[in-house]
């Protein structure tokens, strides 16, 4: 549960400041943008392998079931030191960030390996290459906002909300959907959940909706 | 007591003492942020060190000749030439404000009275001619002596003028400015040994240039993949090979970097040599894969050997063997546990320089809290030193810093937690030929050098 709440927490650090860097001046920074995607999407796969871990621990309370991927057999051992590690309640919460998520991180794309290629294709007619006006299409953005609505959007916390009054540029419309897009995430009811954490054996069409996030997120990266 | 070998000191004398000589800036605590050097470099010879600041601006200072009546007391660099190199720009297409920060200075290798320098920012590359004038003519025919137009019915009589000698001014000029080239934000620029050329590196993008011309440059990198969803690292520094022109090296977000040589084909993006360290699976962490992107790479003085930094750590590489480096020296390995903090703070994406001694033998790369790294590689000893006003008075000896890690901070130690993030070096340089160090903190530029026994 930590380490769900230390990735959320991540995941929307990394927004704000994914955000917030279009603000500065000289505009979004190539390098900078690489990197807050690359831990957004640690800090994703954490979130996801470890809200499939709450899954299976309430499901099967005597073990958890861990499928041996012979891909995944060097990591096991420390994974198994892991998981012997979180019970103990005396690691601070900022700590299993550094130490136990890799080989939960590792673990994720076994189980729903994000493809970014094939989703990509479906996406391709709204090429952002162009690089002038980065609205997305109208089917895109249609289809985001009804996943969003999945979502109760109840619980908005204050710092999300002051960003789509300024939203302004390029991405008008980016800001709106990342915020709709972590009002779900950060919003605990279990009607938010679905559309963010895949059922273990449903790959790929559950892990969509936390794809569209990042590629939304790489379009930033992309318009430049 | 460790101080760092290097060109210059007398043979068998290998205790250096590193000296507080000057310090250039305000001391204000209130920085402005346009004060804030960004970039800092000698020239060839060493005599000219040059400052970049955020707000555009370039400083040159010149070392003052050796005094013989005080001969203890090394030359000091002073105030040579200030002018602004860049402006602030707006790109319409983008709705981008362009920055004027000066991210690279380089010089060009002296070949006459003048002295030429390449300044860039984000976007723009310029070459600036800084030269000395000393003599103004007088006599004119057909202006008077405060510059007015004499009416030309009067003249009467033809005289020649003569030149006088005049107080010293130093003026820069820009002769070329090289525009345009760059989709992305430019971070290095490189002077080749031909002299003739040089090259300039954006996130995806490495171009060429001839120095007479402007209008054209060649384009020998381009990392931009077809799609750019798929896009997984960018290039963060590009150099050429002090001694083979055809050799240049760039490193990536990756933390690889690419030996290209240019006979081999028009565009580059096959490399010769391929540098990469394996990945120590015990210290995989959340945030590994943006520590180990290369912030710096230089090659050393001889050719042989290339430097890389990333947040943790310097590494030095023969450029003959690409499987993993020959020397890897810890920066600030105390900071490996706070990495979530630091990005937090935004610090984790701080770009560190780091420069060689004139013979190869010593490096240095910057920290936080005003402290600064040598490695000595013959003694394999590194020092950690500090550059603070509080260490500033003339000829004071620098004391070594240490941070302490653990529970139990002996007196003069400093443990991690009070360390002040907000005052990084990221920018340093080394004399070309002697013990003299320029270190940039925040505002201020720091001198030292070596004592005189």
């Amino acid at each position: 549960m930590e380490v769900q709440k230390e990735a959320q927490r991540i995941m929307t650090l990394s927004v704000w400041k994914m955000y917030h860097s279009r603000m500065q001046r000289g505009g979004l920074r190539l390098h900078r943008s690489l990197q807050l995607s690359l831990v957004m999407r640690s800090a994703r796969e954490l979130y996801l392998s470890a809200k499939v871990e709450a899954h299976e621990q309430t499901e099967v309370p005597s073990l958890p079931a861990r499928s041996p991927d012979p891909r995944l057999h060097p990591l096991r051992e420390a994974q198994a030191a892991a998981e012997a590690a979180s019970p103990d309640g005396e690691q601070p919460c900022s700590e299993p960030m550094d130490t136990q998520e890799a080989p939960r991180a590792e673990e994720t794309p076994a189980r729903c390996t994000p493809h970014p290629a094939k989703v990509s294709r479906k996406r391709r007619s709204s090429s952002l290459s162009d690089g002038g006006d980065a609205g997305l299409v109208p089917s895109k953005k249609a289809r985001l906002e009804e996943e969003a609505e999945e979502g109760a959007s109840s619980e908005v916390p204050d710092r999300l909300q002051p960003p789509p009054a300024q939203a302004e540029g390029a991405f008008p419309n980016l800001a709106r959907v990342l915020q709709r897009r972590f009002s779900g995430l950060l919003n605990c009811s279990p009607a938010a959940s679905p559309t963010v954490s895949p059922p273990a054996c449903e790959g790929k069409p559950a892990c969509r909706p936390a794809d569209n996030m990042l590629n939304v997120l790489v379009r930033a990266v992309v318009a430049f | 007591m460790a101080g760092a070998g290097g060109g210059g000191c007398p043979a068998g004398a290998n205790d250096l003492q590193w000296c507080f000589s000057q310090v250039k800036g305000a001391i204000d605590e209130d920085v402005a942020e346009a004060d804030i050097i960004s970039t800092v470099e000698f020239n060839y010879s060493g005599d000219l060190l040059a400052t970049g600041d955020k707000g555009g601006r370039v400083v040159i200072f010149q070392r003052e000749q050796e005094n013989k009546s005080r001969p203890h007391s090394r030359g000091e660099y002073n105030v040579y030439s200030t002018f602004q190199s860049h402006e602030p720009e707006f790109d319409y297409l983008k709705s981008l404000e362009i920055e004027e920060k000066i991210n690279k200075i380089r010089w060009l290798p002296q070949q006459n009275a003048a002295q030429f320098l390449l300044s860039t920012n984000d976007k723009t590359i310029k070459l600036w001619k800084i030269s000395e004038r000393d003599k103004r003519a007088e006599g004119y025919n057909l202006k008077d002596e405060d510059g007015r137009l004499r009416d030309p019915f009067r003249i009467t009589a033809l005289r020649v003028p003569i030149l006088k000698p005049m107080d010293l001014m130093v003026e820069a000029s820009p002769r070329r400015i090289f525009a345009n080239a760059h989709t992305y934000h430019i971070n290095s620029i490189s002077v080749n040994s031909d002299h003739e050329t040089y090259l300039s590196a954006d996130d995806l993008r490495i171009n060429l240039w001839h120095l007479e011309i402007t209008d054209r440059s060649f384009n020998i990198v381009d990392m931009k993949p077809a799609n750019m969803e798929e896009l997984t690292e960018v290039i963060t520094a590009a150099e050429f090979h002090p001694h083979q022109c055809n050799v240049f090296v760039h490193s990536s977000s990756k933390g690889t970097t690419r030996l290209c040589d240019m006979r081999s084909s028009a565009l580059c993006d096959t490399h010769s040599k391929f540098f990469e360290e394996p990945e120590d699976p015990s210290s995989r962490s959340f945030f590994s894969e943006i520590i180990s992107s290369i912030s710096d790479v230089k090659f050393s003085h001889s050719g042989r050997y290339m430097m890389t930094r990333d947040y943790l750590s310097v590494k030095v590489w023969d450029l003959n063997m690409e499987s993993r480096p020959v020397e890897t020296h810890q920066v600030h390995e105390y900071l490996r546990s706070k990495l979530c903090s630091l990005y937090e703070n935004d610090c984790i994406f701080d770009k560190f320089e780091c420069c060689w001694s004139g013979s190869d033998s010593a490096i240095m790369t910057g920290s936080y809290n005003n402290f600064f790294r040598m490695f000595d590689r013959n003694t394999r000893r590194d020092v950690t030193l500090e550059a603070s006003r509080e260490n500033s008075k003339p000829r004071a000896s620098l004391k070594p810093r240490k941070v302490c890690t653990g529970a139990k901070r002996k007196r003069d130690e400093i443990s991690v937690d009070s360390l002040d993030f907000s005052k990084k070096i990221l920018h340093t340089a080394w004399h070309p030929a002697g013990n003299v160090i320029a270190v940039a903190a925040t505002n201020n530029l720091y001198i030292f050098q070596d004592k005189v026994n």
